[in-house]
C-alpha cells in the first residue's frame, strides 16, 4: 500500500499537527518524522488532543509521538524537539522524504521549509487555520507555485507617531504599554526609547525627556517611583504633546491624567514594599489584580481600578523580579506583566478617550492570540492527507488548494481551487533580481543585513558577496580573523566596505542551508520619506513579500523571538486568492470575518 | 463556572470565538451519540475537547480487530470489550470536566422500546443508522424538543443533516452597533434636560461644553419647526442641517460642535425595527403562557415595550456611555 511505503516529514505538532499525526497513523503511514520546537501549554488542551494536563511543559513532538505509538505501536515516528531552521535539517535531511507536510503557525518558518523543499525537490503540502477558517495547498517545484510566489502581507505594524502621539485604537495603547513602557521600565535600558514626546519648541519637553527619568532615584520608595512614572507618562507627556497644535487640529485632544485626580477622594492601594502574596513569585499566578479583588479577567476595569493595578503590579514587579529587571521580555502568559500592560494601556486609553479593554481582550491583542478550535484542524488534517496521497500516487492534476469556510459559499463549505504554475517573477523559485534603494554613503551593512536580508528576505544564514568578494557570512566554522573582518564590515558604510557597494553594484545573497540564492541590485538614493520609508531602504522588484505602502513607518523593535516583537508575529491563516470565480465571494466573506488575510488586507496573527 | 475566571484557561482560544455565552451553552448541553464508530467518535472527541456538559454513548457492539485500523479511540487491549465503554473511557481522559457515560444497548432498540430516553438530551447525534430508524428517531426528537444531527460516512464521501424544529438565539453580537440617542423623540426627562441648555448663551466656557447630543436634539427641534415637522432627507437638506450647526459654532476649540456635525447622520438614520424582527414580534408564539421558552417570553416583553412606548424605539441603556453625564433613562 502506498501509505505504508512512504516516508513523511511533518513540521509542527500543534493544532494541525496533532490531528494530522492521528490521521496519518490511521491512514496506514508507517514512517513519520516530526519536528516541533514548542512545549505544551494549558491553552493548547482544547484542541491538541494528544496532550493531557500532566504534559504541560513537555515537548509537543515527543508527547505526540508517544500518544500515537500507544495506539499504533507498529509505526515508526521520529520526534525532533527542535527548530526546523536548525542546520541539522539540511537539504540532505529533506531529500529522504516523499512528501513534506506543514502544520506551522508563522510565515518565517514556512518560507524556510519552502526553500528547503525546493532545494531537495520534495513536494510540500502547506496548510493553515484560524478559528473556523483554514486552507490546504500543494507546492511542487517547477510544476506549481512555490509558497513564496504569492504576495504575503507582513504582519500588521503601526506608525511610530500613532503609538507615541496620536493613538486612536485600543491596540495602539497596548502596543505602547507593551513595547515602549514595559520595555523601558523592565527591559534593556540601552534601547533608545520613543517614549519621550518632544515639542517643536525644544526648550520645553516632558520630564520624561530626561534619560534617567525611569531609573529609580536613590532613596526613592517603590510607591513614589510608581507615582512619579504614572504622572510622567499619563500626565506630563500628554501635556507636552498637547502643545503641538498642528497635531490636534483635526483630532480630539487628549486629557492628561495625574495620580492626584484619580485618588482625589480615595486612598491609593497600600504599597508596603512587602510581598506576602500567597502565590509566591510564580510568574503564572502572582497577580496584582487578584490582590485588589479584580478576579474576573473578562471585566473591564475602571480608571481607578486600572490605576490601582498599575501601581500594584509595578510594585510587585520591582520587588519580586529584581534580578530580571533590565532584561525582562514581555510574555503574555506572565500574569503580572500582562496586568501591568493592560492597566497602562487602559490609563492611556482613558486619556485619549479610547474604550478600555478587559484583561482577557488585552491579552489577546498584546499576545496576538488567534482563536482556535479542534474541528477546523481536524478538517484540515484530512485534506492534507488527501492531497499527500494524490501526490504519492503521482496525480498532481488532481491536487487542489482547498479553503475551509465558516459558512457555505455557493453551497460549498470546502471550496477547491486549481493550482497555479510557478511565477517567473518569483525571486525564490525563479531567481529574478531585486532592487534595493539605499543611501550607500550613510547606511551601514548591519542595517541591510538585519532589515533586508534577514528581515524581508527571511534568509537564515546569509552569505553576502559582490562578485568574487565575500562581504559577510555566518557560520560556526569560520576562522577568527574572518569573523573579525565581518564584524568590522557590519559597522561600515556600504561605500566604505573593502569591496565598496555603490550605485549599480550587484550583491549575491545565498543561504546554503536553504539552498537559496538571489541577486540584489543596488541603487543609491539620498532622500527617504520618514513616514513611508522609515527603514531608509526600499526593496522592490518582483517581491513576494511587500509592506503595505500606505502604512507609514513601523515601530521597529528588535525582539529576541518572533512572538515577542510587535511586528514579526506568527500567523496561521493565509488565504490565497487564485481562483477568479471564487475570488469575489471569498474576498467578501473573508472581509466579513475580519480575521484572515486577503492579500493586502488586514491580518490576524497567532502566537500559539 | 470556576474555569471562567481562571486566567490560564484551557478554553481560552475558543472563548475568543464564542465567548462566555457560547461556552456556557456547551457546558449546559447533554449530548447523546448513537453508534461510536469512527464518525461518531471523532465528532464526540471535538465536543468533549470543547467542554460539552455530558455525552452518553449508545452502542451495543464489541471492539473487533478491524476497528483498530480506523478508530483512534479503541486499542488492542479492548478487543472483545464493549466499544461504547472503551470509547467513553478514552473520551473521559480528554477532559475531566465532561460527564462521559455509556449504554451498552442498540440504538434501534431504544428507539423502539424506550423513546422517552431521548428527552433528557439537548442534542442527539445519530451516526451510521438506517433511514427507517432515523425517521422514527426524528419524530421522537421533534416531539420532545431535542435537536437531532444525522451523520453518515462512506469512504471519501459523507453527509450530515440537521433536524431542528426551532432554534432561538437571544444573544446577538452585531458588528455595527448604532446607539440610539433619541434625538428625534427625546423622552420627557431628556427633553426637559435639553431645554435647560441655551445655545445663545454668552459664556463661552459653558457654550463649548454643551453636549453634542443636546446640540443635535435642539437642532432637530429647530429644523422641524421650519420644515413642517419632517427631518432632513435629501442630501441638500442634510448639508443644510450641518451648516446650521456650523453657523452656531463659535471657535475651533468647540469640540462639541465638531462632534455634533460628525454625528449629524444619527438624526436621519436612527435605527428602527427590522422587518425580520417585526415578523418575530408578530408570531403567534409571542402570545406566551406558563410553558413558553425564555426566548418567547422576552419577545413578548419587547413587544409590550415597543407598542407602549414608541414604534421607533430601540432601548439604549448605553446612552450614558455616549453622552457622558446624562442620567439613566430607566
Amino acid at each position: 500500500m502506498l501509505s505504508q511505503k512512504a516516508k513523511v516529514l511533518m513540521v509542527g505538532a500543534g493544532g494541525i499537527g496533532c490531528e494530522l499525526l492521528k490521521t496519518l497513523a490511521l491512514t496506514g503511514f508507517k514512517d513519520i518524522h516530526l519536528i516541533d520546537l514548542d512545549t505544551i501549554e494549558v491553552s493548547n488542551l482544547n484542541r491538541q488532543f494528544l496532550f493531557r494536563k500532566q504534559h504541560v511543559g513537555q515537548s509537543k513532538a515527543k508527547v505526540a509521538r508517544d500518544a500515537v505509538l500507544k495506539f499504533k505501536p507498529d509505526i515508526k515516528i521520529e520526534a525532533h524537539h527542535a527548530n526546523v531552521k536548525n542546520s541539522d535539517f539540511d537539504v540532505e535531511f529533506f531529500k529522504q522524504f516523499n512528501v513534506v507536510l506543514n502544520g506551522l503557525d508563522n510565515v518565517d518558518a514556512r518560507r524556510h521549509v519552502n526553500r528547503l523543499c525546493l532545494a531537495a525537490g520534495v513536494p510540500l503540502v502547506e496548510s493553515g487555520s484560524t478559528g473556523y477558517l483554514g486552507q490546504v495547498t500543494v507546492h511542487v517545484k517547477d510544476q506549481t507555485e512555490c509558497y513564496e510566489c504569492q504576495t504575503k502581507e507582513l504582519p500588521k505594524t503601526y506608525p511610530v507617531c500613532t503609538i507615541t502621539n496620536t493613538p486612536s485604537k485600543p491596540v495602539h495603547c497596548i502596543v505602547w504599554a507593551k513595547d515602549l513602557l514595559f520595555a523601558r521600565l523592565f527591559g534593556d535600558r540601552n534601547q533608545s526609547s520613543d517614549l519621550i514626546v518632544h515639542t517643536n519648541d525644544r526648550t520645553s519637553s516632558a520630564a520624561t525627556a530626561d534619560t534617567d527619568f525611569f531609573n529609580i532615584k536613590d532613596g526613592e520608595t517603590p510607591e513614589s517611583y510608581a507615582c512619579r512614572v504614572f504622572d510622567g507618562v499619563f500626565g506630563d507627556n500628554i501635556e507636552v504633546a498637547l502643545r503641538n497644535e498642528e497635531t490636534w487640529k483635526s483630532r480630539k485632544r487628549p486629557r492628561p491624567l495625574y495620580i492626584c485626580e484619580v485618588y482625589s477622594d480615595a486612598k491609593k492601594p497600600r504599597i508596603d514594599g512587602s510581598c506576602n502574596s500567597p502565590d509566591g513569585n510564580d510568574k503564572h499566578t502572582a497577580s496584582a489584580a487578584r490582590i485588589l479583588g479584580l478576579s474576573n479577567p473578562q471585566e473591564v476595569w475602571t480608571v481607578r481600578d486600572s490605576a490601582n493595578v498599575f501601581l500594584k503590579a509595578l510594585e510587585l514587579l520591582l520587588n519580586t523580579r529584581q534580578k530580571d529587571i533590565g532584561s525582562l521580555v514581555f510574555d503574555k502568559d506572565d500574569q503580572l506583566a500582562m496586568e501591568f500592560v493592560t492597566a497602562a494601556a487602559n490609563l492611556r486609553s482613558s486619556c485619549f478617550d479610547i474604550p478600555m479593554q478587559s484583561l482577557f481582550e488585552a491579552k489577546g491583542i498584546a499576545g496576538n492570540i488567534v482563536h482556535a478550535i479542534a474541528t477546523t484542524n481536524a478538517i484540515i488534517s484530512g485534506l492534507i492527507v488527501l492531497e499527500a496521497i494524490k501526490l504519492l500516487m503521482g496525480n498532481l492534476d488532481d491536487c487542489r488548494t482547498t479553503y475551509c469556510l465558516e459558512y457555505p459559499r455557493r453551497k460549498m463549505l470546502l471550496m477547491p481551487a486549481e493550482l497555479s504554475a510557478p511565477k517567473s517573477s518569483c525571486y525564490v523559485c525563479s531567481q529574478s533580481t531585486l532592487l534595493l534603494e539605499v543611501n550607500t554613503t550613510m547606511t551601514r551593512l548591519r542595517e541591510v543585513v538585519e532589515k533586508i536580508v534577514r528581515g524581508q528576505l527571511s534568509v537564515n544564514s546569509p552569505m553576502i558577496s559582490q562578485g568574487p568578494c565575500l562581504i559577510y557570512e555566518t557560520g560556526d566554522d569560520l576562522e577568527e580573523d574572518m569573523v573579525t573582518q565581518y564584524n568590522q564590515n557590519l559597522e561600515k558604510f556600504l561605500d566604505s566596505l573593502p569591496a565598496p557597494i555603490v550605485d549599480g553594484s550587484i550583491l549575491s545573497i545565498e543561504d546554503f542551508q536553504q539552498e537559496f540564492t538571489c541577486h540584489l541590485q543596488i541603487k543609491h538614493r539620498e532622500i527617504f520619506d520618514e513616514e513611508k520609508e522609515p527603514d531608509n531602504m526600499v526593496l522592490s522588484g518582483k517581491l513576494s513579500t511587500t509592506r503595505d505602502q500606505a502604512l507609514p513607518g513601523s515601530v521597529q523593535l528588535t525582539a529576541v523571538a518572533d512572538n515577542v516583537s510587535i511586528h514579526a508575529v506568527d500567523d496561521d491563516d493565509e488565504v490565497i486568492l487564485i481562483d477568479e470565480v471564487a475570488k469575489q465571494d471569498l474576498k467578501r466573506k473573508v472581509l466579513d470575518e475580519e480575521s484572515v488575510i486577503v492579500c493586502g488586507k488586514r491580518q490576524r496573527t497567532e502566537v500559539s | 463556572m470556576e474555569v471562567r475566571n481562571n486566567n490560564n484557561n484551557k478554553y481560552d482560544r475558543q472563548l475568543r470565538i464564542w465567548g462566555d455565552q457560547g461556552q456556557l451553552a456547551l457546558e449546559q448541553a447533554n449530548t447523546c451519540l448513537l453508534n461510536c464508530g469512527p464518525t461518531g467518535s471523532e465528532a464526540l472527541k471535538n465536543l468533549v475537547l470543547g467542554g460539552i456538559g455530558s455525552c452518553t454513548i449508545v452502542d451495543d457492539s464489541k471492539v473487533e480487530a478491524r476497528d483498530l485500523g480506523n478508530n483512534f479511540f479503541v486499542d488492542w487491549e479492548s478487543i472483545g470489550l464493549s466499544k461504547a465503554k472503551t470509547v467513553c473511557n478514552f473520551l473521559q481522559e480528554l477532559n475531566d470536566t465532561v460527564k462521559a457515560k455509556f449504554l451498552e444497548e442498540s440504538p434501534e432498540t431504544i428507539i423502539n422500546v424506550n423513546p422517552d430516553f431521548f428527552s433528557q438530551f439537548t442534542l442527539v447525534i445519530a451516526t451510521q443508522m438506517k433511514e427507517q430508524s432515523l425517521l422514527m428517531l426524528d419524530a421522537i426528537c421533534r416531539k420532545q424538543g431535542v435537536m437531532l444531527l444525522i451523520a453518515r460516512s462512506f469512504g471519501l464521501t459523507g453527509l450530515i443533516r440537521i433536524s431542528l424544529k426551532e432554534h432561538c438565539v437571544i444573544e446577538s453580537k452585531p458588528d455595527n452597533v448604532i446607539h440610539d440617542l433619541r434625538l428625534q423623540k427625546p423622552w420627557a426627562e431628556l427633553k426637559r434636560f435639553s431645554d435647560e441648555f441655551d445655545t445663545e448663551i454668552d459664556d463661552s466656557v459653558i457654550h463649548k461644553h454643551i453636549p453634542f447630543a443636546i446640540l443635535l436634539i435642539k437642532a432637530c427641534e429647530d429644523w422641524r419647526k421650519t420644515h413642517g415637522d419632517s427631518l432632513p432627507s435629501t442630501s441638500k437638506e442634510k448639508a443644510e442641517f450641518k451648516n446650521l450647526l456650523s453657523s452656531k459654532r463659535r471657535g475651533v476649540d468647540e469640540d462639541n460642535y465638531k462632534e455634533a456635525i460628525l454625528s449629524a447622520y444619527r438624526v436621519w438614520s436612527s435605527p428602527t425595527i427590522s422587518s425580520e424582527l417585526q415578523k418575530i414580534l408578530n408570531d403567534s408564539a409571542a402570545e406566551v403562557n406558563m410553558n413558553s421558552p425564555d426566548f418567547w417570553v422576552m419577545v413578548a416583553a419587547l413587544k409590550v415595550v415597543v407598542e407602549t412606548i414608541d414604534t421607533s424605539v430601540i432601548l439604549s441603556i448605553k446612552y450614558i456611555e455616549n453622552v457622558e453625564f446624562l442620567p439613566r433613562p430607566f
